[in-house]
């Protein structure tokens, strides 16, 4: 059976294939749909799973990003230490975001968390003396010498290991208590506290995630580009994102990495068109609210294997099990609720 | 053995007094039913037991452990868990997902554990879906497991509800209006299913309910609230024929012409 497993296990093996065969612009772009990829998972977990409507991970892509290359440049620290930094210091300030998110919700929480990413893209533009101001700064290429590999390879072939990493742990986390505790908090939070989920603990723990996850992906950014400016990270970069876990499906692993390849793919076959680029990624949000609000996901969950379950466990399985059990003899048995209600739907 | 103690409870929204002064007990393995009139503060006082409400003044002790103004997570902690008047499961979660949440409290998976898959956490993920299954078994819905819970009827979503907060293992389940929604000749069966809930389980059920025939069936007790007074407490044939209560449903005039008749 062809499921979502197999498809991302194909998705990554053609992945490793591309540098053998490609040129380096479609290498880039490969590199380039990696990084979206855990960007999109990073956002998905926190907008689609825990429900917490924040506009703030651009911001948090670029702190990662300028974290990883300044820990380089003013540190002078090795990459392989400057990238979690750089990933760990976004996490860190994504978890602040959580005090705002206890008290407020939806728009207002996503008007307060854009307030967030225009004050950190102000910062990064008039903090001279760290950020090097508006025009960035050049961060060092990946240098695996004495490795036989170049910069380009080697920051290619870091970006898959991580991104396989990152999906297959958005991938156990969504299924796991964690991954119920969020989709509880974003269903509904009175239930889920009576249930004993506690709100701060586990929305703090999906900002804390998706602040790793973007801060990840800026840390893999600033050498693929070789240069950090804060230009990558504004507005724009954030309807990017946004758009891929629409596109794709909200509340879905695999759809954030379905609508991370897709939004690339449009990216950049509008590159000639530069102007479009806002227009087309606008319409083409409306479009998904309007017409298909859960995503292209929507279409292939119909299709056996491609289900995407919030429990790490075969339940299907399971039950078959449990019902043999349940029909041998001296085995409690509980006829009597059995049709307590009506099966008519309201 | 007291299971739950409230004392001189009051809670004022605004200029508005919900409850003044409303003390009661419960005894460990009773079933009370809450009545009174539309807006007398049942769900209130449902509400601030399990901890969304902050009571503006009175004690509230649950198995001798003070709880009042603490929060809901700490209350759940303790050994109380509730379902509300309009369904509360969870639309982005099958059935089976919606009864697993409801463990929550007695796992452990963490982070890391989650992410990596330990053993722990699979065992403890496959220990969690064959208890969300028996307790969906123990409420007869144990075959809507991996259907969507939202598109059941609110009754059968009422049972899950139920199935989720037993999974938990609860000293004490509050209800609020179980029966809403359920068809009349369903009714005497959730009397039955309460009532093998508080005997096979030992747990203390207090609920709310409008549905008279199922309080006098399955009631130990009945406390009588109306504009946040409590105005009568005792066995349900009691109270049913008290005069104050019939003046809190149907006014005075009702009463008087019933005596006089």
């Amino acid at each position: 059976m062809f499921g979502n497993r197999q498809f991302l296990i194909l998705l990554f093996a053609a992945l490793a294939i591309v540098p053998a065969v490609a040129n380096p612009y479609i290498l880039y772009i490969c590199n380039l749909g990696m990084l979206y990829i855990i960007l999109a998972l990073g956002l998905n977990i926190l907008v689609g799973y825990a429900g917490q409507f924040a506009l703030a991970n651009a911001a948090m892509f670029g702190i990662g990003a300028y974290g990883a290359g300044l820990l380089q440049v003013k540190l002078g620290a090795p990459y392989f230490l400057a990238a979690p930094g750089g990933a760990i210091l976004a996490m860190l300030v994504g978890t602040i975001i959580v005090f705002p998110a206890l008290r407020l919700s939806g728009i207002y929480l996503g008007l307060s968390t854009l307030a967030f990413a225009m004050f950190s893209q102000w910062v990064l533009l008039h903090w001279n003396s760290v950020t090097f101001g508006g025009g960035g700064f050049p961060a060092p290429h990946l240098d695996l010498s004495p490795l036989p590999i170049g910069p380009d390879l080697g920051i290619y072939f870091l970006s898959w290991i991580v991104t396989i990493a990152l999906v297959a742990f958005a991938w156990s986390l969504v299924r796991s208590r964690i991954g119920r505790s969020f989709v509880a908090v974003r269903d509904g939070e009175i239930a889920a506290q009576s249930l004993g989920i506690d709100l701060l603990r586990y929305k703090g723990l999906a900002f804390a995630i998706s602040g790793f996850y973007a801060g990840t992906a800026g840390a893999l950014y600033a050498p693929l580009l070789g240069y950090v400016s804060p230009e990558g990270f504004d507005l724009f970069q954030m309807i990017i994102q946004k758009s891929m876990i629409v596109v794709g499906g909200m509340g879905s692993v695999l759809g954030s990495v379905l609508g991370a390849v897709v939004m690339v793919t449009v990216l950049e076959l509008l590159r000639a068109f530069k102007s479009t680029q806002e227009i087309v990624f606008g319409a083409i949000l409306i479009v998904f609210v309007m017409f298909r609000p859960r995503g292209l996901v929507t279409l292939l969950q119909r299709l056996p294997g491609w289900e995407e379950p919030l429990s790490s466990f075969d339940s299907r399985r399971m039950l078959a099990r449990a019902a043999a059990h349940v029909s041998e003899p001296g085995s409690p048995r509980y006829p009597a609720g059995r049709d307590l209600v009506d099966e008519s739907r309201p | 053995m007291t299971m739950l103690s409230v004392r001189g409870l009051s809670i004022s929204f605004g200029g508005v007094r919900a409850l003044s002064d409303v003390s009661f007990e419960v005894g460990a393995g009773n079933i009370v039913g809450i009545i009174g009139p539309n807006g007398a503060g049942k769900t209130t006082l449902l509400n601030t037991i399990s901890g969304l409400n902050r009571p503006s003044a009175g004690e509230i002790a649950l198995d001798g452990v003070s709880i009042a103004g603490r929060r809901p997570t700490e209350i759940a902690k303790l050994g109380l868990a509730r379902t509300f008047q309009m369904s509360q499961l969870f639309p982005g979660m099958t059935v089976l997902e919606n009864v697993m949440t409801g463990l929550h409290l007695r796992t452990r998976a963490g982070v890391f554990a989650a992410a990596f898959r330990s053993r722990s956490m699979r065992e403890e993920e496959e220990a969690t879906a064959q208890k969300a299954w028996e307790a969906l078994r123990y409420v007869g819905m144990e075959r809507f497991a991996h259907q969507p819970g939202t598109a059941l009827s609110f009754g059968q979503q009422r049972m899950i509800e139920i199935a989720r907060t037993l999974i938990s293992e609860p000293n004490l389940v509050l209800l609020d209006e179980p029966a809403v929604g359920l068809s009349v000749n369903r009714v005497a069966e959730l009397g039955r299913l309460l009532r093998r809930i508080r005997d096979e389980k030992g747990v203390t059920l207090i609920m709310i309910e409008h549905v008279v025939r199922l309080v006098m069936g399955v009631c130990d007790r009945v406390l009588v609230l109306n504009y946040g007074v409590k105005i009568a407490e005792g066995k349900p044939e009691q109270v049913v024929a008290d005069p104050r209560v019939i003046e809190a449903y149907l006014g005075s005039e009702f009463d008087a012409a019933r005596r006089a008749s």
